[in-house]
């Protein structure tokens, strides 16, 4: 568990970073991007369902708060101010699927099929370790209960129980009022009890 | 004033203390079926975070390096070499505070030039001199003056100089 020195030591840390790419240094932002790249990754993941559109929405999204860094003000912590570029462009792009493929989009086998082959993903002939390792039933049964909620729900539920973020942090990350985080939680449970409550009874 | 999602939201989260935790629980229909569905998301919320916390980038590195070629490709464009020019000296505060010292720059020249082009606090009089009918030859100092008091309706005649009054000069 990190002391209040050391999260305080953090905190001018990445600031200091955040001052160095502000200035143009890309060292610093590499070095931001190896701090948040898992956390980035896994986020989308878990509301795209499929590694290789997670990878290029996590590229896309440090190369917009590469061009956009000059604006941040510090009023807000990097780590939010991040997560509301991740999570713009990550509803932008579910938005778009939704209306191009008829919902076809939150099908797992039908998005692998679907890549384009000059998408700026992981060059590979085979299947990831990732892909090829064996998902239980749970992990499916999650993710297709996930799929069923709205991509800001998803957002919402993810930021909330993943990320264990605070609620005006999720406000701010989503660009929305507090009242508004809690009753897309409020749904989003609500949703995932009704899909998941054998699940989680009989664990 | 919350909405019902909102308090049970606040309730489920143990964000709820005091008066407002009393009242919402005494609110509650049935209170054994709503613990059952508090604990269920508190459950549901184990699972999520067991389930999907695991999950991890394979590749970090070449994922910097690809994001490190595209912020270098990007560095190399004119519109991004632009951009930083334009970011570095055009920034919206940057902006703003030059338009707002050239405003009070102006602001203040207008203030001196229209001061000094003002005319003397106005007097009860309005006097204007009257050279054009005094012959310079006859009466070479002199100067014709009418005075004229607004609020009374009267003109007053005042020559000064004069060696001899002007034939048209002459009441009738």
């Amino acid at each position: 568990m990190q002391t209040e020195a050391t999260l305080a030591h953090a905190d001018v840390s990445e600031l200091d970073l955040v001052r160095r790419c502000q200035a143009g240094d890309t060292e610093a932002f590499d070095e931001l991007v190896t701090r948040y790249r898992t956390r980035v990754f896994s986020m989308i993941y878990n509301m795209v369902h499929s590694e290789q559109d997670a990878w290029d929405l996590a590229q896309d999204s440090f190369l917009k708060a590469w061009k956009s860094i000059k604006r941040f003000r510090g009023r807000s912590s990097f780590y939010t101010w991040i997560y509301r570029i991740v999570i713009n462009v990550t509803i932008d792009w579910l938005r778009k699927k939704h209306v191009k493929g008829a919902g076809t989009e939150f099908d797992d086998a039908i998005q692998l099929r679907e890549v384009d082959p000059a998408s700026k993903t992981v060059p590979k002939t085979e299947a990831l370790p990732y892909e090829t390792m064996e998902r239980g039933e749970i992990r499916v049964r999650i993710d297709q209960a996930i799929a069923q909620l709205s991509p800001e729900q998803r957002a919402v539920i993810l930021m909330k129980e993943i990320e264990g973020m605070q609620y005006h942090e999720i406000a701010e990350a989503l660009g929305c009022s507090i009242g508004t985080v809690m009753s897309r939680l409020f749904y989003a449970r609500k949703k995932l009890q009704n899909l998941l409550r054998d699940v989680y009874e009989n664990i | 004033m919350k909405t019902f999602e909102e308090e049970w939201t606040a309730w489920v989260d143990g964000q709820l203390s005091g008066p407002e935790l009393s009242e919402f629980e005494a609110s509650l229909p049935d209170k054994a079926a709503a613990e059952a569905e508090k604990t269920g998301a508190l459950k549901l919320g184990e699972l999520l975070k067991r389930e999907l916390s695991a999950r991890t980038l394979t590749n970090e590195e070449f994922f910097s390096h690809q994001l490190r070629e595209s912020v270098a490709r990007l560095r190399e464009t004119p519109a991004g070499q632009a951009r930083e020019r334009r970011s570095i000296w055009w920034t919206i505060p940057r902006l703003l505070w030059t338009g707002g010292a050239s405003l009070a720059v102006f602001l203040v020249f207008t203030v001196l030039v229209m001061h000094e082009k003002n005319p003397a606090e106005e007097s009860q009089y309005l006097t204007q001199i009257l050279n054009a009918r005094v012959d310079p030859v006859v009466s070479p100092n002199a100067t014709v003056s009418i005075f004229e008091v607004k609020q009374d309706r009267v003109t007053v005649l005042w020559t000064e100089g004069l060696q001899s009054l002007p034939a048209d000069y002459a009441a009738k």
